[in-house]
C-alpha cells in the first residue's frame, strides 16, 4: 500500500519571524523616525560631558609630562632593574590590546552568527576597539629609549640597508597590530557611512553639515549602494573574525616563543585570546551601563542585551579559569624544577597578592553571573565589570613580572616596584583613551541608526502573513529550531 | 537627466512600485530606503554583488605579497642562525595571513566604492533627505513619452508625493 505523504502545511514555518529581527526586541521603538530623533539627540554636549572630557585631558597631560620627563632623564626612571626589564608598559600594552578585542568580536563574530544583541552595542564596542588599539600602540614606543626611532621596526627601503628580523615575534606584532588597527578603523568607518548620511541630512549647522557631507562620501541610500554595502560589510566581518584570533595569538607569541618559565607554553595563544575577549566584554559593560543611563537609551540597550553580554563574560571567564588550571597542571606535570618553583613563587611566594587579586577578580566574582538576578542587575554588573578590568590588568602583570623576576638562575631572582612615572603614564593612557571616546560619542551616533531600523518594523500598507515578506517571498533566513525565537 | 521621483511611506507600496516598473519596463529606476531590506532586494532581484571578486583578488594578492616580502628580506639581508633556514615559511605564515587580511579588507572597500559608485562629489537629482530618515523612494528615468505613465504608476502604487526633477 502506497504511503501518502501529507503535504507540509507548515504553520510553524509561517509563524517564525525573520532572524535579524527575531532575537532582539525593542518594543518601545515604534518607527524609523523615532530612532533618528532619539539617537541623534544624544549628540548634544552636556555639562557632565565637558567635565568628563576635562578629567580625561588632565590625565592625559599627567601622562604626557611623565613621558617627557622619562625621555629627558632616561628609561631608568620607569622602575626597570635587571632582570625585570618589562614592566607596567608591556603589561598595559597587552591590557589595551585585549580591551580592543571585544569591539571586533562583538561586531564581526556576532554579526556572522546573527546574534541580535550585537546590534545595540557594537558601535560603542568598535569605537572602543579603535581607541584601545591606538592606546596600546603607544606603549611599545613609550618603552623605547629613543622613541623617535620606532619606525625601524617597519620594513621599508632605507639608507642603512638593514632590514628587520622577520622571524621575531616582535616584528609579527608590528604587522598584526597595524593590520588590526587599519581593519578595525575601516570596519568602524564603513559601518558609519550610512549614519553619517543621516547626520548630513539632518544637520542645521552649515559647517558641521559640510563636514558630515564629506565624511558620508555622498551616500544616498540607493538599492545599488545597499546591495554592495551589505556584501562588503559581510566580507569585512569575515576577515575581521580570524584577525581577532590572530592578533592576540601573535601578542602571546611575544612571550611564548621565549624560554622563560611561565611563558614558554603552548596554551598561551588561546589563553590570551579568551582573556582578551573577556577583558573587552568587561570594558564594554563598564562603558555601556553608564552610557545607556546618561544618554537615556535604556530602551535600545536593553537589559536583555546586557544579560547576553554578561553570559559571554561568564563563558570567557570559565575559559580563562580553565587556562589558569592548565598552566598549573603543566607546570606540575612537566617535571621542570624551574617551572615548579616559578609557579610556587607566583602562587605562594612574593607575588601571592597579585595572583590572589587576579583569581578573585577573574574567576571567583564572575561566578555570580550564573545567577540571572546578577546578570540583570546593572549596578552589580557595572561593579563586576570594574573588577574584571582590574583582574585582567593584574593577569598581564602576573604573566609579565613574576616570570622575569624568577628565571633559572638565583641571580635572576629579583623584585619589581613601579615608579611614579609608570603610574602617571598608566593614568595618561586612560586619559588618552577616554578623551577619544568622549569626543567620539558626541560627534557620532553611539548606536547604529540604520541597523536599529532593520529591527524596527517598517510601515506597511496592507496586512501580510507573518513569515512571508511583503513581496510574498518566503523569508530567506529561518531559525534551526521551530519556535526558537518565539 | 530628467526623471520622476516618488516618495513612499510604506515598504510594501515601494515593492509594488518596483514590481510594476519591472513589468511595464518604463525605464531605469533607483530605489531608496533608509535601511537595507530583503523585501526590496528580492523585488529588484539583481543577483549577487561583485564585491566578492575584489575581496578574493585582494586576499590572494595580500597572501602572496606577505610571504614574498618576508622571504625577500631574509634573502636580501640574511640573519644566519646555525642550522636554521634563512627563509622559513612557517613563521612567515604570520605575515602571509596578516597581509592577506589587510589587502583583502582594503580591496573589499575599493570594491564597494567601485560597484556602489561612491564617493560622490555632489548630490545628483532624484534624492530627498527624507530617504535617510524614514521614507522610501523610487526614482525613474523614463523616455519623454513615458513620463506621465511613470508618474501615474508611482501614484497607483501608493506614492504620497510624486514630482518631476531634472
Amino acid at each position: 500500500m502506497a504511503t501518502v505523504t501529507k503535504p507540509v502545511e507548515d504553520v510553524e514555518l509561517l509563524r517564525r519571524p525573520n532572524i535579524p529581527s527575531a532575537d532582539v526586541r525593542l518594543p518601545a521603538v515604534k518607527d524609523y523616525e523615532q530612532v533618528d530623533d532619539e539617537i541623534t539627540a544624544t549628540l548634544h554636549p552636556t555639562v557632565q560631558w565637558f567635565i568628563g572630557l576635562g578629567v580625561a585631558i588632565t590625565f592625559l597631560i599627567i601622562g604626557a609630562l611623565a613621558w617627557t620627563y622619562q625621555i629627558y632623564t632616561g628609561l631608568g626612571v620607569a622602575g626597570y632593574n635587571p632582570p625585570v626589564m618589562w614592566g607596567v608598559y608591556i603589561v598595559t600594552f597587552v591590557f589595551w590590546i585585549g580591551i580592543g578585542h571585544a569591539g571586533t568580536l562583538i561586531s564581526a563574530i556576532l554579526y556572522l552568527f546573527r546574534a541580535g544583541f550585537r546590534t545595540t552595542i557594537y558601535r560603542c564596542a568598535e569605537a572602543m576597539t579603535v581607541f584601545a588599539v591606538m592606546t596600546a600602540g603607544l606603549f611599545p614606543i613609550l618603552h623605547l629609549g629613543r622613541p623617535w626611532k620606532f619606525f625601524w621596526l617597519i620594513p621599508y627601503p632605507n639608507w642603512r640597508y638593514i632590514w628587520p628580523q622577520m622571524k621575531s615575534p616582535l616584528i609579527w606584532d608590528v604587522f598584526a597590530v597595524l593590520t588590526y588597527l587599519t581593519i578595525s578603523a575601516t570596519f568602524l568607518y564603513i559601518g558609519l557611512v550610512p549614519d553619517l548620511a543621516i547626520l548630513r541630512d539632518r544637520e542645521k549647522n552649515p559647517i558641521r553639515k559640510r563636514i558630515f557631507a564629506q565624511l558620508a562620501l555622498g551616500w544616498r541610500n540607493t538599492d545599488r549602494e545597499w546591495r554592495h554595502f551589505v556584501r562588503a560589510y559581510l566580507f569585512l566581518a569575515a576577515f575581521s573574525t580570524p584577525l581577532v584570533l590572530s592578533v592576540h595569538s601573535v601578542v602571546s607569541f611575544d612571550f611564548a616563543m621565549s624560554d622563560v618559565p611561565g611563558w614558554h607554553t603552548t596554551v598561551f595563544p588561546p589563553y590570551f585570546v579568551a582573556g582578551a575577549i573577556y577583558s573587552g566584554i568587561g570594558m564594554v559593560l563598564t562603558i555601556m551601563i553608564p552610557l545607556r543611563k546618561w544618554f537615556n537609551i535604556k530602551h535600545y540597550v536593553t537589559i536583555n542585551d546586557l544579560d547576553a553580554a554578561a553570559k559571554l563574560a561568564l563563558f570567557t571567564s570559565l575559559v580563562v579559569g580553565v587556562s589558569y588550571a592548565n598552566e598549573w597542571f603543566v607546570a606540575w606535570y612537566s617535571g621542570s624544577p624551574a617551572e615548579k618553583q616559578f609557579f610556587a613563587n607566583r602562587l605562594w611566594g612574593q607575588w601571592w597578592w597579585a595572583s590572589s587579586l587576579l583569581y578573585t577578580c577573574n574567576i571567583c566574582l564572575p561566578l555570580s553571573l550564573f545567577s540571572q538576578w546578577c546578570r540583570r542587575n546593572t549596578t552589580w554588573l557595572f561593579i563586576l565589570s570594574i573588577f574584571i578590568n582590574i583582574g585582567m590588568w593584574f593577569e598581564r602583570f602576573v604573566i609579565v613580572v613574576p616570570s622575569l623576576s624568577h628565571e633559572y638562575e638565583p641571580w635572576q631572582w629579583a623584585g619589581y616596584r613601579p615608579t611614579w612615572v609608570d603610574y602617571a603614564i598608566l593614568c595618561g593612557s586612560f586619559g588618552w583613551f577616554s578623551m577619544w571616546f568622549l569626543l567620539f560619542v558626541k560627534q557620532f551616533p553611539v548606536i547604529a541608526l540604520t541597523e536599529i531600523k532593520e529591527i524596527v518594523k517598517p510601515r506597511l500598507k496592507r496586512r501580510h502573513a507573518t513569515g512571508v515578506d511583503v513581496t510574498a517571498h518566503p523569508l530567506p533566513f529561518m531559525p534551526d529550531t521551530p519556535g526558537e525565537f518565539d | 537627466m530628467r526623471g520622476v521621483i516618488g516618495l513612499f511611506r510604506e515598504l510594501d507600496a515601494t515593492c509594488d512600485a518596483i514590481a510594476a516598473l519591472k513589468k511595464r519596463k518604463i525605464g531605469e529606476f533607483t530605489v531608496y530606503s533608509p535601511t537595507p531590506r530583503h523585501e526590496i532586494e528580492h523585488a529588484i532581484d539583481k543577483g549577487p554583488s561583485a564585491v566578492r571578486m575584489f575581496t578574493l583578488i585582494g586576499g590572494l594578492s595580500g597572501v602572496t605579497f606577505g610571504y614574498w616580502i618576508a622571504i625577500w628580506i631574509s634573502d636580501y639581508w640574511p640573519l644566519v642562525v646555525g642550522g636554521k633556514a634563512i627563509a622559513s615559511w612557517i613563521p612567515y605564515t604570520v605575515f602571509g595571513f596578516e597581509v592577506m587580511v589587510l589587502f583583502g579588507g582594503l580591496a573589499t572597500v575599493a570594491g564597494l566604492f567601485a560597484m556602489a559608485r561612491f564617493p560622490r562629489i555632489t548630490h545628483t537629482v532624484g534624492y530627498d533627505n527624507r530617504f535617510s530618515y524614514g521614507d522610501f523612494g523610487v526614482w525613474i528615468e523614463p523616455s519623454p513619452d513615458k513620463m506621465l505613465e511613470a508618474e501615474q504608476l508611482l501614484r497607483d502604487a501608493g506614492a504620497v508625493e510624486v514630482r518631476v526633477e531634472r
